[in-house]
């Protein structure tokens, strides 16, 4: 038992973070008993990755604070105020928190017609799914899982998404939310092709698919070497998103909501930070695979934390300004929508692949 | 509110003469009151009623009256200024005329040649006037006042006929006086006729805007209530009557099936006192006179005796709006004497 | 159809396009740095009014003649004269009914009614927002919490804000009546009844009248120079003979 225990104790102690920061606090602590066996587990890599860093923790913070940042800022370039009577003289700064409180003691309503399982089921089994691509993305060198095919795992987690959500609108039974999953549908379809093949061209370009190494490898950022790939990918990136100019299936003031037109509740609070989520997920993608990950001037006292401080940093920026988009542009019809999927945006991906093998066989 | 003329600053006077006063240290009502209402002289002409500057004097019951008039009198003197009767000068005969004729109207149908409403409505063809006051009745032959504010208003003419019945015709007058254009052409009776000369006399505005007076032959008015309670004992029908009028003597009411008649002196009764004292049955005083007796069947006997009147009976006669029969001044003597034996009721 | 016009999408270029691009992004970012905000933050920070602003309407007994001006003028019948106890009629307002166009604070011929930069009057109930004289003489019950007056300024270019560490004043001093050169003239002086009731409705003197009973002549005079031009005898008399006319200095 116990050579099980210290086997398991020496893999955790062989890949920790070090923080020298906090180090004289956990020395400090490892006098408690069983208090080293706890901090070995925190701060083991993996567990670290998913709890804390890029996982649950700053995720978490992420999804209750990016409506909040959103909507000040999208009413500041729009000359308004934004959140503001709750807590007035900090601007409103935990409205998302008595929002979701809201949505917390909210009625969760399903309608007669609904498949009463999969309509509850859903939202959760989504917001799971939707945290899975965590896994894979390194935060500097904190990753929970390091594999030489983490961009394609991401890829192909990442189209899982919009069958969740189609299952939100066909698990409705509702012909608005019907129209609104079709919608949704066919932007996806227009959204995806591109996406995977501007990432294509960094794999092309970086000549390996492990994110870890794609990001610690980048002397020079991918957006200066294939610029047209990081393009395209930002602006699928806002298709997939569903944010403004492109809020084609949700489209507030025609359709309501789009797929989730019919829930209410803790439901609907879950849904609505669905983009959010997904946004944060896309974002760090595209820190690794556009602005070098984790790279940046290396912080002492930070240790480990500097990369994961850096990725979170470029990150929040991305995520902002996929946000700010909607104060910039209207929105597009379906079809516009679709034609820009499908033509030039087709087109840009095609020529960023090009680009990618052109530099490698410069290079 | 019209803008006149501008105009300096300063005080502008006037003076304004108020009749002697019978009974001295009296309200001049109350001197109307004992001169004329108590005397049963009244003839409900209501000339005092429409020009009482607050309105106060009303006709209750056909009788003139003012309540609290001890309060509220602003003791102007209007009423007695007014009163046809105050200063009594009994008028009878048929009185001067430029000529005595008949008409029958092809416009409008009456009971005999609806010549009123025809002097009426040419006068306001000709542009003389503008608006013009009837006697309008009911199916009930109750009678309410008719005022002609346009010539569109044609398509609903008053129902034409002699009504033995009053009217409130002259408090309507005062309002068209006060918002007509042109003029105000106006349907009475003789005492009606009397009074509206008496505003005319005192006051310019109304010399100004009544352009046209047309007068009825009259033998005598009775009040509905009563009037209407003796026919119904007679077996007169109101809805089959069709006219009603004095014919030598006797009243006769037409009906559909069947005619009844008896002696105007058997109404003596219930005949008002005013009218008791009244001797004018051609309305002396008018522009023009008109009634049915006199000519033929179908016609009104038509008495021209003002340059007015003869300018609208020329007018007519132009326009081919009538057609013109022949009058008989002889046939009247019978009613005009009858009318003017009455002289020796009046005790002045 | 023939005469429709067919609307064209302006034709870009390239170069025009990316320039609108980063003209808008620009402005996003700037406006992000430095924005401007348009919104008044209401009942911590009070919009300056001018001093013409139409709120709620103050009444001063002392200087109204019961012309019934306001009454007559009101396009929404909610201006209703009441007997009060000295036999006078003053207005009350149906505020349920009122739409502010303060026809009657311009129609006051004795500047009786007067404007207010008070906006926000709650009640309890529609029955309440009949508001009585009394009511009308003072102003209603007002808590300020506002620290700040807002301005919005027109520059070349665009509208701002300005904000000031001062409170806006509330009441406003009431504007003296427009002097119309009016007067009250008899135009047909045959036609008097020597009724007085000029001599009784009028306010400021102007009008009078002295019977002589040795010649049974009544002597009515109206005083120009008295005269204010309210028309309250032109309106009661009984013969309608009296007109307002202007006057020539």
């Amino acid at each position: 038992m116990m050579e099980m225990i210290n086997g398991l104790m020496n893999t955790m102690l062989s890949n920790q973070v070090s923080i020298p920061l906090i180090e004289p606090m956990l020395d400090m602590l490892q006098g408690i008993p069983m208090m080293g066996y706890m901090i070995a587990l925190v701060l083991w890599k993996p567990f670290f990755a998913i709890v804390i860093c890029p996982g649950l923790t700053v995720g978490g913070v992420s999804l209750l604070f990016f409506p909040w940042i959103e909507r000040k800022l999208c009413a500041r370039i729009q000359w308004r105020v934004g959140p503001h009577e709750i807590v007035w003289w900090l601007g409103g700064v935990i409205q998302i928190l008595a929002d979701t409180l809201r949505f917390l003691f909210q009625e969760v309503i399903v309608h007669k017609d609904a498949h009463k399982r999969y309509f509850l089921q859903f939202p959760f089994l989504t917001f799971i799914a939707f945290l899975l691509p965590l896994l894979f993305i390194p935060a500097g060198n904190i990753v929970a899982i390091k594999t030489p095919y983490g961009l394609q795992i991401v890829l192909l987690l990442l189209c899982l998404f919009p069958l969740f959500v189609m299952g939100l609108g066909w698990a409705s039974n509702s012909r608005f939310a019907y129209i609104g999953t079709v919608r949704e549908a066919f932007v996806y379809f227009a959204e995806e092709v591109p996406f995977i093949i501007a990432a294509l061209a960094m794999i092309i370009l970086y000549k390996t698919s492990d994110l870890t190494l794609m990001a610690s490898e980048q002397c020079i950022p991918g957006i200066i070497l294939n610029p047209i790939a990081a393009l395209t990918f930002f602006i699928a990136a806002a298709m997939a998103t569903s944010r403004m100019p492109f809020e084609i299936a949700e489209s507030d003031q025609e359709l309501c909501a789009g797929p989730h037109v019919e829930y209410s509740g803790i439901a609907f609070g879950l849904i609505y930070v669905l983009c959010y989520e997904k946004g944060y997920i896309i974002s760090g993608l595209m820190t690794v695979l556009f602005l070098g990950g984790g790279a940046g001037p290396a912080i002492p006292y930070l240790g480990d934390l500097s990369g994961a401080f850096w990725f979170i940093l470029k990150t929040y920026f991305v995520m902002t300004t996929l946000f700010v988009l909607r104060t910039i542009y209207p929105r597009y019809r379906l079809d516009q929508g679709l034609k820009i999927g499908w033509s030039p945006m087709l087109i840009m991906a095609l020529i960023a692949l090009a680009v990618s093998l052109v530099e490698v066989a410069v290079i | 509110m019209k803008m006149a003329a501008e105009t300096k600053v300063g005080e502008a006077e006037w003076e304004v003469k108020i009749p002697e006063k019978k009974l001295k240290d009296r309200l001049f009502f109350e001197n109307l009151k004992a001169m004329v209402i108590d005397t049963q002289l009244c003839s409900r002409c209501l000339t005092c009623v429409s020009i009482c500057p607050g309105g106060l004097l009303v006709n209750e019951e056909d009788v003139v009256d003012f309540p609290d008039f001890e309060d509220k009198c602003l003791d102007c003197g209007a009423c007695v200024r007014v009163c046809p009767r105050y200063d009594y000068k009994p008028k009878s005969g048929l009185g001067d005329y430029i000529e005595f004729t008949a008409g029958q109207s092809k416009r409008f149908k009456g009971q005999d040649g609806a010549m009123g409403t025809e002097f009426i409505f040419s006068a306001m063809d000709m542009g003389l006037i503008d608006r013009g006051i009837f006697v309008d009745r009911d199916e009930q032959w109750r009678t309410s006042v008719f005022h002609v504010r346009g010539k569109e208003q044609l398509e609903k003419l008053p129902l034409g006929g002699t009504k033995y019945v009053f009217a409130d015709i002259l408090p309507e007058l005062k309002k068209a006086v006060t918002f007509t254009k042109k003029g105000v052409g106006v349907v009475g009776t003789p005492c009606m006729v009397s009074g509206v000369r008496k505003l005319q006399e005192e006051f310019p505005i109304f010399k100004e805007k009544v352009k046209l007076v047309v007068g009825l032959f009259c033998t005598e008015n009775y009040h509905y209530a009563e009037v209407s309670k003796y026919l119904i004992g007679k077996g007169v029908d109101f809805s089959k009557l069709i006219k009603t009028d004095i014919i030598k003597g006797k009243f006769v009411a037409t009906m559909t099936d069947k005619e009844v008649k008896f002696k105007v002196a058997k109404l003596d009764d219930i005949l008002p006192s005013g009218c008791s004292r009244c001797t004018d049955f051609t309305a002396v005083e008018s522009d023009v006179s008109v009634g049915s007796v006199g000519s033929a069947a179908g016609f009104s006997t038509t008495v021209v005796r003002t340059e007015t009147g003869k300018e609208v009976w020329d007018y007519i006669k132009k326009m081919g709006n009538a057609e013109v029969g022949e009058g008989k001044v002889e046939e009247l003597d019978f009613l005009i004497n009858h009318k003017k034996e009455r002289e020796k009721n009046i005790q002045l | 159809m023939s005469g429709m016009k067919k609307v064209v999408a302006p034709e870009y270029n390239l170069s025009d396009k990316i320039k609108t691009h980063a003209y808008a992004i620009g402005t996003a970012m700037e406006e992000s740095v430095y924005p401007h905000t348009a919104t008044v933050l209401y009942p911590r920070e009070k919009k300056k009014m001018p001093d013409n602003f139409r709120g709620y309407i103050l009444f001063d007994p002392d200087k109204c003649i019961s012309c019934f001006n306001c009454s007559f003028v009101c396009p929404a019948n909610a201006i209703r004269m009441k007997e009060a106890p000295n036999n006078r009629y003053y207005p009350t307002i149906d505020y349920g009914k009122c739409i502010f166009c303060h026809f009657c604070i311009d129609s006051c011929s004795g500047g009786a009614l007067r404007t207010t930069k008070i906006h926000d009057v709650a009640y309890k109930d529609v029955d309440e927002m009949f508001t009585s004289t009394e009511e009308m003489i003072e102003p209603p019950e007002i808590i300020r919490e506002d620290k700040k007056s807002v301005e919005y300024v027109i520059d070349e270019t665009d509208l701002h804000l300005k904000r000031k560490k001062e409170r806006d004043g509330l009441f406003v001093e009431a504007v003296p009546p427009v002097e119309i050169p009016m007067v009250s003239q008899c135009v047909d002086r045959g036609s008097c009844l020597a009724c007085k009731i000029c001599e009784r409705v009028c306010e400021s003197g102007a009008a009078s009248s002295v019977v002589e009973e040795a010649t049974m002549t009544v002597k009515m005079a109206i005083d120009a120079e008295k005269c204010t031009g309210c028309g309250l005898c032109v309106k009661e008399c009984s013969m309608q003979i009296l007109r307002l006319v202007r006057v020539r200095k």
